[in-house]
């Protein structure tokens, strides 16, 4: 059978390449119905220094084939994360990856640092990228910013440090050079693009904060692109995420260059789908006899220098 | 929890009232789960949607491994839903979220708006089954959109319309008032001593009825914590990971729809920040 695993840098090693997204899965225990067997990897809900109840309701809408969502970080903070949540995962076979989102330079590294050495903590994946809170989008828009906050955290913990991208941006490639060179392993691509929906029949916004993320299929080809183009301009690995619901979704994100992929909306309808994906996969190395993952980008290693 | 992910069949598809349609789901490790009030997110392949759609069980018969759902077109998903019929599979997940607390043995009012009646038929079932003398009241536009009153043999069911075609002409929650405000209407459980005369109300319907019962029950002295509602939110995943379906708790923060309700006891949510929702 081919090799599945990824290498994520910095020791943290995936046995597949299928990931749940940060904010889609809570902390890992909330979807007994998902087979954990099919997983590399589980990012975590966005995690704040202090709890946070989040925005006030109404907080998802449906739209054409996606969803938009504005939760607000709604999160138990990291001591809790530490206290309840981190030893459960030190039992697991299965590495958990703490998003780990902020208001400030200094809220972003003590997160870090009180996550730092946590057994069960395999990882840090930092959200620049939140369009849902006052602030969450200030570290990601600005090379400048999310080098600087990149650079404060890598020099606060010695995890495997993921900075996830928001596409909401002009110019993306330019953010994830910035993250690399700040000392990131990896980068997440793509966040939620900003949108908005209106209830036409009450004559207002659908989500209470006005706008919210968009997630799902409708931005599939968006985060496609994107993937496409920072896998070219980085030589650290790169996550595709954003609206993969199928084998052959997964598998386009795996081609364009991404090392993995992670499920987001999907989790939220078919709790079997990374099993499905999995086992899609799987299937199309052995049909193309492939020896493993890495050798999926349709490009050449000249182009993606990190494969 | 039982999580059962293997479809079910829809093995009837029928009207139970103008405007609504019930569907008779065959799936017995759904059927023999749960309580009355607890909810299961349908599966719908309907083009550019992407959610599953939260509906309580109407009933449940773990005997024969049925369930079913009473719901109305608002959307492209109960659209969807609203052309399955005998023979289709249905994938559905739960039960999940919590039912009404049955117990206790005072007499209870189920109060009902519009399809909030929908949760109804195995509620009611239930409480007669544990011995408790029920009165349900049931609100609609018109007497057509009422579901019968057949569906509750051996409750006192009452009616109320907007325009005045049934029972009587207003809403089911005017028929509450109405009752608190003269208990001589009631059967004798309601008025006795025993168990301090009082009562338990559980109700399910639009927000903006919930609201009018909170209000309702508070001009009567009637205790919150006494009243128990089915919440209505937007909802996204339904077992708590995505965080949607917020509510405003009591004294700050938020309930999560899917986890800690939908059934919640009306002392728990803050009703000036409740907001009615759109539903797809």
């Amino acid at each position: 059978m081919a090799d599945l695993t990824v290498d994520l840098g910095r020791g943290l090693r995936l046995r597949s390449p299928i990931m749940v997204a940060s904010g889609t899965f809570g902390y890992g225990f909330d979807a007994p119905q998902v087979d954990h067997g099919s997983l590399g990897a589980i990012v975590s809900k966005g995690t704040t220094l202090r709890a946070r109840e989040g925005n006030a309701p109404i907080r998802i809408a449906e739209t054409p084939s996606g969803m938009l969502n504005a939760i607000g970080l709604q999160n138990p903070g990291v001591d809790h994360v530490v206290r309840a949540y981190a030893p459960q995962w030190a039992t697991w076979d299965l590495p958990v990856i703490v998003n780990v989102a902020g208001d400030s330079v200094d809220e972003y590294v003590a997160v870090a640092r009180r996550l730092n050495g946590v057994e069960g903590v395999a990882g840090l994946e930092l959200n620049i990228s939140c369009p849902n809170v006052e602030s969450g989008l200030q570290f990601g828009v600005d090379p400048t910013l999310a080098a600087e906050v990149t650079r404060a955290v890598r020099a606060a913990t010695a995890l495997p440090l993921i900075v996830k991208l928001t596409p909401n941006v002009t110019d993306i490639v330019a953010i994830a050079r910035a993250v690399e060179d700040a000392g990131a392993d990896a980068v997440s691509a793509i966040n939620t693009y900003v949108g908005m929906a209106i209830d036409v029949r009450r004559r207002r916004p659908m989500i209470s904060r006005q706008s919210g993320g968009l997630s799902g299929p409708a931005i599939k080809p968006l985060a496609l692109h994107a993937v496409w183009q920072v896998a070219a301009a980085v030589h650290i690995p790169v996550i595709g995420v954003g609206g993969i619901m199928t084998p052959a979704d997964a598998l386009e994100f795996l081609l364009a260059g991404a090392a993995a992929v992670q499920l987001g909306t999907v989790n939220y309808v078919r709790p079997q789908a990374a099993a499905e994906i999995l086992e899609g996969i799987t299937g199309y190395l052995a049909l193309h006899d492939l020896p493993d993952v890495r050798a999926l980008p349709i490009r050449s290693a000249s182009v993606l220098t990190h494969v | 929890m039982t999580i059962a992910l293997a479809p079910g069949k829809v093995v009837e598809r029928s009207i139970p009232m103008a405007g609504a349609i019930e569907l008779t789901v065959h799936h017995p490790p759904s059927a023999r789960a749960g309580v009355p009030g607890q909810f299961f997110q349908l599966e719908v392949k309907a083009p550019q949607t992407i959610l599953r759609r939260p509906y309580s069980a109407a009933w449940t018969d773990p005997a024969t491994g049925r369930l079913g759902f009473i719901f109305n077109v608002v959307g492209a998903g109960s659209a969807w839903l609203s052309g399955l019929d005998e023979g289709d599979e249905l994938e559905l997940l739960g039960p999940l979220g919590n039912g009404f607390d049955l117990e206790g043995d005072r007499p209870a009012i189920c109060v009902a708006g519009g399809l909030g009646i929908a949760v109804f038929p195995g509620v009611v079932q239930a409480l007669i089954a544990r011995g408790r003398t029920v009165v349900v009241l049931e609100g609609a536009r018109t007497a057509a959109q009422l579901l019968p009153a057949s569906r509750f043999p051996d409750a006192d069911v009452r009616v109320a319309t907007d325009d005045g075609s049934a029972g009587h002409r207003g809403s089911a929650v005017d028929l509450v008032s109405n009752l608190l405000h003269n208990r001589a209407q009631l059967p004798p459980p309601f008025t006795g001593e025993g168990q301090g005369g009082r009562i338990d109300i559980l109700s399910c319907g639009p927000t903006p009825m919930l609201r009018a019962l909170i209000a309702a029950a508070r001009r009567h002295d009637i205790p919150l914590a006494t009243i128990q509602v089915a919440l209505e939110t937007p909802m996204g995943c339904g077992i708590g990971t995505c965080l949607g379906c917020a509510a405003p708790r009591s004294g700050g923060g938020y309930v999560l729809t899917c986890q800690e309700g939908p059934c919640v006891r009306g002392d728990r949510i803050d009703w000036d920040q409740m907001t009615d929702a759109f539903h797809g």
